[in-house]
């Protein structure tokens, strides 16, 4: 899942770019994230939880092929590839035996796929169906708060939060339960590497200011 | 129809008597269609392995249910809401669309993961091991699996839990598709379920896939979905179904064709009334002593039983013919009863014979015929005749008939017609390319074969076991049993690779042997070593110290579990799967090795030689084969002496070798004829022909019986004429009509009949009836 919120986070951020004015009206922003693949970006994320003393924190960059199509690729500190087709997820890792497994066994996923899908179709409505959303910030340096709408989906994942500066997406965060969270620099934002010992709430803020 | 006060109050006794017959047989009987009643009892192994499987075992109670018509994605959500209805019912005991379920081991289970997994076979659980664990669930957890692995990392560092779910998995996997079984081209999801009720219950079959229709509808709101459900248990239920249909249908048909041919006959309503009332008695008496002395009773010994007693038919058409206006009905039944009497006592008598076939299907038809045809013939001489009027005329002085005769007496008499005609259907016999018989299985209970062609093309896509090949290992216990499938792994696993064949199964992939866990268990190091490899790996990970401790505590347990055992496993998921793999009987433990695309059985054949006495390979086509083979050897054994005692009875009755030889050769000659024609048509026979072989063996010795009996009166003559030409007709239409039926078995019984009442009529008017004007003492012209 974090693959795929990253993968729409790419696209988010592509989109943005194209747009010339972003502001805190969400119905005017989503619309404008609507973006055709395929299309790649850099990343650095830091995967929080509760049961590290420490993220870990991978880099390499993902693509947005088409619709339900992502590819996640690792280069640091080791080599992993995560495909996303449809709902099926493959994942290559050096040295070990592939994995597969479906995005349904996670149930809490399948309300995330259909927003992400949704958001990246610029389809402000479909994006209301499963979460609530808040804007803050200006044109300037704005966040979207998505927060799912079921309580069973808000089990696992409490938040998503997308954030850019004008037409620049830099940061695409994922708030799960209780200390866990991964944080996903983006583009120009992923240029600066991730201190070892960086919290989570130091990342999330780093994604908002500019 | 007599209209005395006497006469109607035996018309009311009589049928006050057949109701209460009525209630008693509905009460008292229970149809029963497990097949094995009309088998012989197995002498082999693979016999009683075959019998088992085909009648309870959990292989036949297998329902494949496929589901198309719709994107990939909605059915594979409607094949889940499917699999969590049905488990939620009560009609199926295993249901699973493929989907893995980490939650599929009870909890309280979970420590034997350690007894059960291979992974510390070779590789010890050291601090090496787990500093690399650590380091690989690290990255896990930052990727896109790690929300899934992350509440279960605690407790299963090693990801021991899902390495064991992944190596039950069948070893060729059907496709999948969202996680769920799809056929390989990806269009229909595939479900396997097993009900409760064995496959040879229609009733408890039928609530079942009503169950799951019912269950399916209330998914498929818009109706767009197809379901497809196949397995042996749909097929009895759709057979029956099918059969009552059909049977109701041509049963209606000859009913109303058969009043029709009454009425024109005889021109009485009374007396086709009367003509129906022994055959009435016959069918409820056979049922209730059947029911009475067996409890419950096979649909096909119904189905065989009302076609054999419809010989009855014509006793009281005989009595009906033959009746004049000079005599009293009485006396003409009496001058028939020695002729009648002879006819039933030799067809009882043969009948007899069944009861000693060991097959209790057999038994029961015996049973059921022989006090069918008793109470018919008894009722026709002892109670008809007080019911009956005088005739106003004689068919006698018929006309018509007497024109008819004269004809016929004109024909002439050719002895050697006979010889030609057993040179003729011998040489049809021996040319016909299609084997005299048939030995599959499936032909005494004949699904079309666009459904069994579905069947097997949907359980390949499955990659269920091939239903044809097995290992069979026999051991006095379990243990012994599971050591000898660990035993036999590896060479199964090489037969693989070989391509010999494609997967295999086996209890021990599940339940190791005792003795192999107990290995295992002794390799795991214990709490206070364990705890200071865990921190060493731990202090190299980004992991937070003591995290890990579900894990130590699992360790710790799995060292103190006694193994494993196959009952412990019986009541989760796995169950249903071991208890197919590994069956106790009477003391000694049958474990089973199911295999899947079989290439080369000559291998599997060497493997299980070189594995010891313990390990035979099973072939269940050939069993089931040598089984029909068996049945049908005691069958025609006793068909054999049948015909002896009843040469012996006619000869008893007759007492003159050419008597004995008219009314033999006409049945002895149509039988070679039937057989001649239906392979001449590419028919192998089965039971159900050799049956009606018999029946129509019994016509033919009636007819020639009455032939023979009117020799040398013309006015009786006539009388035996207008009676066998409406008996003939009357059975003929019955049988002509299941011979033009869609279903296989009825077809089978109305052919062979059809053929033999022609060829019987015909055969005993050219041979049992003597030349005009010559005397039957001198008669020399009649076949040997």
């Amino acid at each position: 899942m974090n693959l795929l919120t990253r993968g729409i986070a790419v696209s988010l951020i592509l989109l943005c770019s194209a747009a010339r004015s972003a502001g805190p009206d969400v119905d005017a922003l989503i619309p404008r994230l609507a973006r055709l693949p395929p299309a790649t970006i850099a990343f650095t994320e830091a995967r929080f939880s509760a049961l590290l003393r420490e993220p870990v924190i991978v880099a390499g960059e993902v693509s947005y092929l088409g619709p339900g199509s992502f590819e996640r690729r690792v280069t640091l500190p080791y080599r992993e590839t995560t495909a996303i087709h449809g709902e099926s997820v493959r994942i290559e890792r050096e040295g070990e035996a592939s994995r597969t497994f479906g995005l349904k066994r996670a149930p809490e996923l399948g309300g995330l796929l259909s927003g992400f899908a949704a958001l990246l179709s610029g389809d402000a409505a479909a994006v209301a169906r499963e979460f609530s959303v808040a804007s803050t910030g200006d044109e300037k340096s704005w966040a979207l708060e998505l927060t799912p709408l079921t309580r069973n989906d808000r089990r696992r994942l409490r938040q998503i939060l997308v954030s850019g500066a004008e037409s620049e997406t830099r940061c695409f965060a994922v708030v799960s339960e209780q200390g866990s969270a991964s944080v996903m620099l983006l583009g120009s934002a992923a240029e600066q590497p991730i201190a070892g010992d960086a919290t989570l709430d130091a990342l999330l803020r780093r994604c908002r200011v500019e | 129809m007599r209209r005395t006060a006497a006469a109607l109050l035996g018309l009311t006794l009589w049928i006050a008597a057949l109701g209460v017959m009525t209630i008693f047989v509905q009460r008292r009987l229970e149809v029963s269609s497990d097949l094995r009643l009309f088998l012989p009892s197995p002498t082999t192994r693979e016999q009683r392995l075959l019998l088992e499987d085909f009648g309870e075992g959990p292989a036949s109670r297998v329902l494949v249910v496929a589901l198309d018509g719709a994107t990939p994605e909605e059915l594979a959500d409607v094949s889940r809401a499917l699999v969590a209805a049905l488990r939620g019912g009560e009609k199926f005991r295993f249901v699973t669309n493929g989907e893995v379920s980490l939650d599929s081991l009870p909890d309280e289970l979970l420590p034997y993961r350690f007894l059960l997994s291979r992974t510390f076979d070779d590789q010890p659980l050291n601090a090496e091991f787990l500093e690399a664990q650590l380091v690989a669930r690290t990255r896990d957890l930052a990727s896109p699996a790690g929300l899934i692995l992350e509440p279960w990392l605690p407790r299963d560092p090693t990801l021991e839990l899902p390495k064991l779910l992944e190596s039950w998995q069948p070893l060729r996997e059907p496709r999948r598709e969202f996680d769920v079984w799809f056929d390989g081209a990806g269009a229909r999801a595939l479900l396997v379920a097993e009900t409760r009720a064995p496959a040879f219950d229609p009733a408890g079959q039928r609530a079942a896939i009503e169950e799951l229709e019912r269950m399916f509808g209330a998914l498929d709101a818009r109706g767009s979905i197809h379901m497809t459900v196949s397995g042996a248990g749909k097929f009895s239920d759709l057979m029956e179904t099918r059969t009552r249909a059909e049977t109701t249908r041509l049963g209606g048909a000859a009913t109303i064709g058969m009043i029709i041919l009454l009425l024109l006959a005889y021109r009485r309503i009374g007396s086709v009334i009367l003509t129906l009332l022994p055959l009435a008695s016959a069918g409820l008496a056979g049922l209730a002593a059947v029911s009475a002395l067996f409890g419950s009773v096979h649909g096909i010994t119904l189905a065989f039983g009302f076609t054999l007693i419809g010989v009855a038919q014509d006793y009281p058409i005989h009595l009906l013919s033959h009746r004049r206006p000079d005599a009293e009905p009485d006396a003409v039944a009496r001058a028939l009863w020695p002729t009648l009497a002879t006819g039933i006592a030799s067809t009882c008598i043969s009948y007899l014979t069944f009861l000693f076939s060991g097959v209790l299907g057999l038994a029961q038809l015996a049973c059921f015929t022989v006090i069918g045809l008793a109470v018919a013939g008894l009722t026709t001489r002892y109670l008809l005749p007080s019911l009956t009027d005088k005739a106003g005329s004689d068919h006698g002085n018929s006309l018509l008939l007497q024109r008819l005769w004269d004809s016929v007496a004109r024909l002439p008499h050719p002895g050697w017609a006979g010889g030609v005609l057993v040179v003729l259907c011998v040489g049809i016999v021996a040319l016909a390319p299609q084997p005299l018989w048939e030995n599959a299985l499936g032909g005494l209970t004949p699904v079309p074969a666009d459904l069994l062609a579905q069947d097997q093309e949907l359980r390949a896509q499955l990659g269920t076991a091939d239903l044809r090949y097995m290992l069979a290992v026999t051991a006095d216990d379990e243990e012994t049993a599971l050591e000898s499938l660990e035993k036999l792994d590896a060479p199964l696993r090489e037969l693989v690779q070989r391509g010999a064949i494609r997967g295999y199964d086996h209890a021990a992939r599940y339940v190791p042997a005792a003795a192999t866990q107990r290995i295992r268990q002794a390799k795991l190091p214990d709490a206070q070593a364990l705890r200071a490899m865990l921190e060493t790996a731990q202090a190299r990970s980004p992991f937070r110290a003591g995290v890990f401790e579900p894990f130590l505590e699992d360790v710790t347990r799995a060292r103190e579990l006694a193994p494993l055992t196959v009952e412990q496993i019986g009541d989760t998921a796995l169950g249903t799967e071991i208890e197919l793999l590994l069956r106790r009987s009477s003391g000694a433990v049958t474990a089973l090795v199911t295999l899947s695309g079989v290439d080369d059985a000559g291998a599997l054949q060497q493997l299980a030689l070189g594995a010891g006495p313990a390990v035979t390979l099973l072939d269940l086509k050939a069993a089931s084969e040598s089984l029909v083979v068996r049945q049908r050897t005691r069958i025609l054994w006793m068909l054999g002496a049948a015909s002896i005692l009843l040469v012996g009875v006619v000869a008893f009755a007759l007492r003159s070798g050419r008597r004995v030889a008219r009314v033999i050769a006409p049945m002895a000659l149509t039988t070679l004829v039937i057989v001649a024609v239906l392979q001449a048509a590419g028919i192998s026979l089965t039971l159900f022909h050799l049956i009606s072989l018999i029946l129509a063996a019994g016509l033919g010795l009636d007819y020639a019986l009455f032939f023979e009996h009117a020799a040398d009166d013309p006015a009786e003559q006539r009388r035996t004429l207008h009676a066998t030409l409406v008996s003939v007709l009357s059975t003929l239409l019955v049988f002509v009509l299941l011979a033009t039926s869609s279903l296989p078995v009825l077809r089978a019984i109305g052919t062979p009949v059809a053929i033999g009442v022609v060829s019987n009529f015909v055969l005993a008017l050219l041979l049992t009836r003597p030349a005009p004007a010559v005397t039957r003492v001198t008669n020399s012209a009649q076949p040997k």
